[in-house]
């Protein structure tokens, strides 16, 4: 138990404040899905902050977003997002996960319920879920995400493997395939392609590419080009 | 005799450094990745007893084995209860702790 948790608030350090600070200043283009660092934090009053760039459809966005663990089963996250010079509708969600830990694997379930504030111009209140489990080995990753955001439902399916990784350096590489289904009021679609994740002890990147294999009932167009960096504390 | 005395405290300073330098080994159940698990690190190294001078402040995680190797100060005796509490609060399942040999042979440690 931690911080905001107990009303032990007064007990945090100075840069949890500032998290704190950002979380509640910065409070729809956005997916209610898609996990603000999965793997990370698990722990106890953990925390992260990670800024993705995305460009699909002519259209990039950046995103800031961050995380909050108050222990292993309950998180808080945000999500910022910044399109075309002007800032979008924050999204808070809670992800609640129940973790099982056995010999060499760890899986979770996570249930997270979404809420969009109306902080862009023409913004709205909005809400969202998302259900999920996902699976890892020292080699192995697996990651599926069912949710549902105002007019839309997909599944994002991320499979892979942990080829390079270093005990010492706490430093390694996953590599990953995604795939992408959306069914929506502005069409429907299927995306695929490849993820790299780099780690080096507390700092993670994602890179990733997902060509438009199928769409139905859209105008959209091309691939997606997806880039992150984030830290967890 | 100068040549003597240096073989003498080289011998010395080998066999003190395999005496004092106590490592300890935790299996975790579900510690599968370095990333993840840097929770562990973070809770475990603040614990009193843990020599933070050794591997990342006193905590080394080997995944392919589910193994946290603690090194423990020298003046100090390891908390097995603080212990497997730090490495809850970090997300993870603590299940057997073992003492290392000098030869590097695990030992159960009395519960």
């Amino acid at each position: 138990m931690d911080g905001f948790c107990n009303g032990r608030a007064h007990h945090l350090p100075a840069v949890k404040w500032i998290f704190w600070a950002v979380l509640l200043c910065v409070s729809g283009l956005a997916f209610a899905h898609q996990p603000v660092m999965d793997m990370a934090p698990r722990w106890e009053g953990g925390f992260g902050i990670q800024a993705r760039v995305e460009g699909f459809d002519s259209r990039t966005t950046t995103w800031l977003e961050g995380v909050y663990t108050f222990r292993p089963s309950t998180r808080i996250t945000f999500k910022l997002p910044y399109v075309d010079n002007e800032l979008g509708n924050v999204i808070v969600g809670v992800p609640l996960k129940k973790y099982t830990n056995r010999h060499a694997f760890t899986s979770n379930w996570s249930i997270t319920p979404s809420v969009q504030f109306p902080t862009a111009d023409d913004g709205a209140w909005d809400v969202g879920l998302s259900v999920a489990y996902s699976a890892e080995t020292p080699s192995f990753y697996q990651l599926y995400d069912l949710y549902a955001w105002d007019d839309r439902v997909g599944l994002d399916i991320n499979l892979g493997i942990h080829p390079i990784h270093n005990n010492t350096t706490n430093s390694g590489v996953f590599v990953m395939w995604d795939v992408s289904l959306l069914a929506s009021g502005d069409g429907d679609r299927v995306q695929s392609g490849p993820v790299f994740m780099f780690y080096w002890q507390n700092v993670m990147a994602r890179l990733e590419y997902k060509a438009l294999v199928y769409e139905r009932d859209s105008d959209w167009t091309g691939g997606y080009v997806g880039f992150g960096i984030g830290a967890v504390f | 005799m100068v040549l003597r005395n240096r073989v003498f405290a080289l011998a010395l300073m080998f066999i003190t450094t395999s005496v004092l330098a106590q490592d300890y080994v935790v299996t975790v159940h579900g510690i599968v990745c370095s990333f993840c698990a840097q929770g562990v690190i973070k809770k475990v190294s603040k614990l009193p007893f843990v020599d933070r001078s050794m591997y990342t402040n006193g905590v080394k995680v080997e995944i392919e084995d589910q193994k946290v190797i603690v090194a423990v100060r020298d003046d100090s005796v390891i908390d097995r209860l603080s212990l497997f509490a730090a490495i809850e609060s970090g997300g993870y399942d603590p299940i057997d702790l073992w003492t290392v040999s000098a030869t590097g042979e695990l030992t159960t440690y009395p519960r």
